[in-house]
């Protein structure tokens, strides 16, 4: 007899549940792909426990969008002003396709990875492209296009699109305020079940206990609400009750972009891989385009284990493209930092590691000097909360933490490990003179880029 | 314009802002910048799209948020009910005095979008700025289609309301091209 529902066990959530056209998606190249692509890229190389891969992320975002689907459109949790601003809410019909929908959605958020993740996504595209455009190529696929038409009543590869990627990754499509619900749950920068599972996951498998937090209860709180008193729109928000696990969730995002996510060695490893992987792909792959391929047959072929086998030859013979960062990668010879940017620099130069990157190339060559400008991007604390008596709030109203809650600007610059003394020396003298006088070309119209192999152009911007 | 630059702009045009009345929550700095950029031509590179409240930068969002990081603005909670407002920081006169090429340049249009939406509440800017995005996407659409679009979009707002937004800003480009001259 057919299996109608398969359970597949998790170290987050215990069981994952799939039917029967879930689990097609499952076997499907796209999504097989995923068993070998890193979560966290080289992180493993600071915490060896980070092995993790998108895949079992993938299955745990679904996983979760299930259950939050569940709750937030539970008749006793909606209440009539929102019915209001959204009929879909009454339709049980319609319910069920959403939650099709959002589940396949949240499962093929991340097909589109490139090797490693984020690592090299925002260098080693073409212009233009990111890897929630090749998710989008994918989920529109014949491959997955069979699936969805499969399906009773079949899915519109579109809805799968939107609620997978959110208003911002598919600013060509028209949301409805539905949609835009939906696709909160998933990408949602306040309560995204991405965000959650990924947290929660790197957490225990770093062995970080940071990035835990009581998401039974938060996610048992979330509540559709207008976005303050008499608004004619709607967010994902939160019942009173669940703030303090709110808290928790943004303190966890907090502690693993500082702790694990921005930590400057694997910011640096990140310089390397991409270094390598320019080289490699300008010269030793087959691709030769210096960038990754977009047609979506290259894309399957392509994971971290064609990376990984092509940076150990590398590595070990001088002649091969990227021979040098590979080494460094295989060795542990990092670059070691030379400058972090504290808040007291920042006051005096708006842009102080890009000054002292563009100083250290000058003084030392380009080829020695790695720079890493990664940015804690909103701390999504501009939800509403749904105040015991009834009124609502926004969050920061109602926790004196959440008001406290600043974004954070990281600014790291590299130096081979050759030259670290000598430059941390040069530093010590220079460093005043360095903020100081390229303050004064702040106002001027051209763009300064800080120079060293490139040095400029690292900033992986949101590690995640 | 480089990114130090676009954050003295807008680290101004919230301190303009205020200044006028306005309440200066997130929606309000919003739409405020999107009329500084596709109204009065500064050049701050956010691309908007039609999200909550009408036009939306996600970009903005991010810069925004830079913008605390680097203790130039703040978040203050005014009045309960209410979203949080926007308010510039102490170190944020000092940031200013660093860019007066930047600043002379634009200080005008900061004022004139300050002047026009300072005392606007968050419908309002809903409305006219919904309006004016769909107007600088038509292409030779009548009013009276761009105010069904507009209805379409934002249901709580009245044939009525939309074609009135519509004349509304018609009559604000005309303010902007007579304050350009």
């Amino acid at each position: 007899m057919t299996k109608l529902f398969h359970e597949i066990r998790d170290p987050i959530h215990v069981f994952v549940h799939l039917d029967l056209h879930e689990k097609k998606v499952l076997d499907s190249r796209a999504f097989q792909r995923l068993r070998q692509i890193s979560q966290l890229a080289l992180t493993y190389l600071l915490y060896p426990g980070a092995t993790h891969k998108r895949f079992e992320h993938s299955l745990g975002v679904m996983e979760l969008a299930g259950r939050v689907f569940e709750v937030i459109t539970n008749p006793v949790n909606v209440t009539d002003e929102v019915r209001k601003l959204l009929p879909e809410l009454g339709h049980l019909d319609g319910l069920s396709y959403w939650k099709h929908v959002l589940r396949m959605a949240a499962l093929c958020h991340d097909v589109g990875h490139l090797p490693f993740s984020h690592a090299a996504e925002e260098q080693l595209l073409p212009s233009g492209w990111t890897h929630e455009r090749l998710s989008r190529c994918l989920i529109e696929s014949d491959e997955m296009k069979s699936i969805w038409k499969s399906m009773t009543p079949p899915l519109d590869p579109e809805h799968i699109v939107k609620l997978a990627l959110g208003v911002r990754k598919a600013s060509d499509l028209n949301f409805s305020r539905w949609e835009r619900i939906l696709a909160e749950v998933i990408v949602g920068d306040a309560f995204g079940v991405d965000r959650i599972d990924y947290l929660l996951r790197d957490s225990h498998h770093t062995g970080v206990a940071y990035g835990k937090f009581d998401h039974y209860r938060l996610i048992d709180e979330l509540r559709i609400l207008p976005t303050f008193s008499g608004s004619t729109e709607a967010a994902l928000g939160i019942k009173q009750g669940g703030i303090y696990s709110a808290e928790a969730l943004a303190l966890a995002r907090y502690y693993m972009f500082s702790q694990v996510y921005y930590h400057p060695i694997r910011l640096i490893y990140d310089r390397h891989l991409q270094d390598f992987l320019s080289s490699w792909l300008a010269e030793g792959s087959l691709l030769k385009e210096g960038v990754f391929s977009i047609e979506l047959e290259d894309h399957l072929k392509m994971t971290d284990d064609e990376v990984n086998a092509a940076m150990r030859i590398a590595a070990l013979d001088s002649k091969q493209p990227g021979h040098d960062p590979a080494k460094r990668i295989m060795t542990h010879n990092h670059f070691r930092v030379l400058y972090e940017r504290n808040p007291q620099d920042a006051k005096v130069n708006s842009d102080p590691g890009g000054a002292v990157a563009r100083a250290a190339a000058q003084e030392f060559g380009a080829d020695s000097i790695r720079y890493s400008q990664p940015r804690l991007k909103n701390v999504a604390s501009d939800y509403p909360v749904l105040a015991r008596d009834g009124r609502i709030e926004p969050a920061i109203s109602v926790s004196e933490m959440l008001s406290k809650l600043q974004p954070t600007s990281i600014d790291c610059v590299f130096v081979r490990p050759d030259h670290r003394e000598k430059a941390e020396q040069w530093l010590l003298k220079n460093r005043e003179q360095i903020l100081s006088a390229a303050r004064e070309q702040e106002d001027e119209d051209h763009e300064t880029k800080p120079e060293g192999g490139g040095a400029g152009a690292a900033n992986p911007k949101d590690a995640k | 314009m480089k990114r130090n630059q676009r954050a003295a702009v807008l680290a101004l045009l919230i301190r303009r802002m205020l200044s006028r009345g306005s309440w200066c929550g997130e929606t309000h700095v919003q739409k405020a910048t999107f009329f500084l950029q596709e109204l009065m031509g500064v050049d701050l590179g956010f691309s908007f799209v039609l999200y909550r409240h009408g036009p939306f930068s996600f970009e903005l969002r991010d810069e925004l948020s830079l913008m605390q990081a680097d203790d130039l603005i703040s978040l203050q909670v005014r009045q309960p009910g209410y979203g949080p407002a926007l308010v510039p920081t102490q170190f944020s006169d000092v940031y200013l005095e660093r860019f007066p090429k930047t600043l002379g340049q634009h200080q005008a249009s900061i004022e004139f979008i300050a002047n026009e939406l300072g005392g606007m509440n968050v419908a309002e800017l809903e409305r006219i700025a919904t309006a004016f995005f769909i107007a600088e996407r038509s292409d030779g659409t009548s009013v009276e289609d761009m105010a069904q679009e507009l209805v379409g979009l934002k249901p709580h707002i009245s044939i009525e309301d939309a074609l009135q937004a519509f004349e509304d800003i018609e009559r604000l480009k005309d303010r902007a091209k007579a304050h350009s001259l």
